[in-house]
């Protein structure tokens, strides 16, 4: 077993160090006038890369010019002659030359997404399976995919989910969070496959991910919650002039935050990785293909090292993401069983008067 | 490069968006309402269990504990009632005998005061038949000596020869 792995990892390792030295050596004959596309590596594509290189362009239906449109792919979209390529990119209506609409096209990032959630729903179907046959409820879980399951669902339950929200509520939002952290967790995993993408590295997923959890914050906010948000208890009604915009202010730079930060991270961890591979094609273009190649090598092993740190990141990104949402979430549900008024003010007059 | 889909990086895409939001908002749905539901009540059934019987556990310890301590105790206080028993029937036994030895010496007193008693009436019936016996001899001597008044020496004589006569037949 372990001669195995060790095989496949020095295959692997094998692979990672000459592909992209052999690809470098034939950067020449390519077309394209850069040597290494790092944009194309993180953007959404209108097909889905398979190992290997393969491309399975994915159906395009877009909404435009009062009308909707099927098509199998792009290029049939072409061909039909009602659209042609765009100046700056997509595609535009052959007749005014305007952009698509509303793009309902299934996209890359979409597949990566959908296979995510597919995994969860699956993984988490096996494990209720399991759990309902009574092991695990009426034993202890067996098996290493039940127990590896039943780690993380019982960290999020009990380190994310108990932690931060009210113990009386706190169960109501454990699918959320569970579902989020497993997804995000996949999606950026796919991430570190050379030839997949990280959906996370996608504004518009990390944005609609941080607005649901904005949705389920303030739908779940109590009357306390609104209450600190517009009249801030505690503090001089004058105050409230500048207390009360920051505070709606605050309730929107909590998601945008989660949004930017998951996105960063995973985008920035894919173009360094690009990037520094890409330093073999400027080297080879720069110097000649000896010292490219020849300094490929340590490249390559940067390239290893990043590779850690990414998985490492990978899982962090989703543990933060769905920490700070369960934050989010324990702060718009709590309920202050306080009579006076509560705040730090009135928190230090109490203090003081123990003290007495 | 050319890529067909619309929008840069930095830039939310509407369409891809609406599929993010509703197919994230109906797997949500599904594991709310079917797949995390069962795991949440078996996990919590399970701990529920454990920390019960946990509980149950520590209870009957201490029941058993307690029930050790009793037990002790009855047997400390069982062994007191024994050694109680023991020296009572001792002292019993002591008494018993010392009943009996008394009851003996009294016995064997009052027997030899029978003895003692009848040897008495004996005696006395003795000295009674003796004095009987002794008054008719003399009444008998009495008699020879009216009989052999005449000769003074010879009564005397008679008599002393009658007491010899006496003495020898005692």
């Amino acid at each position: 077993m372990i001669y195995v792995v060790r095989r496949a990892l020095a295959t692997l390792f094998f692979l990672i160090v000459f592909g992209p030295v052999l690809l470098a050596t034939n950067a020449d004959t390519e077309q394209n006038s850069a040597p290494i596309d790092v944009m194309g590596k993180v953007i959404n594509h209108d097909y889905f890369e398979l190992f290997g290189g393969g491309k399975v362009y994915l159906p395009r239906m877009f909404y435009s010019g009062g009308e909707w449109y099927f098509f199998r792919n792009t290029y049939s979209a072409i061909e039909s002659g009602e659209f042609v390529r765009g100046e700056e990119g997509g595609i535009v209506r052959a007749d005014t030359g305007e952009p698509i609409a509303f793009d309902l096209s299934i996209t890359s990032h979409l597949m990566y997404l959908w296979f995510s959630l597919i995994l969860t729903f699956f993984i988490t179907y096996l494990a209720g399976r399991k759990y309902r046959q009574g092991i695990g409820r009426d034993s202890e879980p067996k098996g290493a995919l039940l127990n590896i399951f039943e780690t993380l669902f019982v960290f999020i339950r009990d380190q994310i989910a108990k932690e931060f929200i009210p113990k009386e509520k706190y169960e109501r939002f454990v699918p959320y969070l569970f579902t989020i952290f497993m997804c995000i967790a996949f999606m950026n995993l796919f991430g570190l496959l050379p030839w997949a993408a990280a959906a996370t590295a996608n504004l518009t997923v990390t944005a609609t991910l941080a607005i649901i959890t904005f949705f389920v914050t303030q739908l779940n906010g109590t009357k306390d919650h609104w209450k600190h948000v517009f009249v801030f208890p505690g503090v001089p009604k004058w105050a409230l002039i500048i207390l009360t915009p920051v505070e709606i202010l605050g309730l929107f730079t909590k998601p945008f935050a989660l949004a930017i930060r998951l996105f960063a991270n995973m985008l920035s961890g894919k173009i360094m990785i690009v990037c520094i591979l890409g330093l073999i094609f400027v080297f080879t273009e720069l110097f000649g293909a000896v010292i490219g190649v020849t300094s490929g090598v340590f490249w390559v092993l940067l390239t290893v090292a990043l590779y850690f740190l990414k998985a490492l990141v990978a899982l962090i990104q989703a543990y933060v993401f769905t920490l700070l949402s369960s934050v989010f979430i324990g702060m718009a549900v709590e309920e202050h069983h306080h009579d006076h008024e509560d705040s730090s003010v009135a928190n230090a007059k109490d203090v003081a008067l123990q003290n007495h | 490069m050319h890529y067909f889909l619309n929008g840069s990086l930095l830039s939310f895409d509407t369409g891809f968006g609406f599929w993010v939001f509703i197919t994230t908002i109906v797997f949500l749905w599904a594991m709310n309402k079917w797949l995390v539901p069962p795991i949440m009540s078996a996990l919590k059934e399970r701990e529920d269990r454990i920390r019960e019987s946990l509980e149950t556990a520590e209870k009957a310890l201490a029941e058993a504990e307690k029930i050790s301590r009793s037990n002790e105790k009855a047997l400390k206080e069982a062994e007191i009632t024994a050694q109680k028993i023991r020296k009572e029937a001792l002292e019993d036994a002591e008494k018993v005998r010392n009943e009996r030895i008394e009851k003996a010496t009294q016995d064997a007193e009052k027997l030899l005061e029978n003895a003692r008693l009848k040897i008495e009436q004996e005696k006395k019936s003795a000295l009674n038949e003796l004095r009987n016996q002794v008054a008719e001899l003399a009444v008998q001597s009495a008699t020879i000596i009216i009989k052999s008044e005449l000769d003074k020496e010879k009564s005397r004589h008679l008599v002393d020869s009658f007491i010899k006569d006496l003495s020898k037949k005692n």
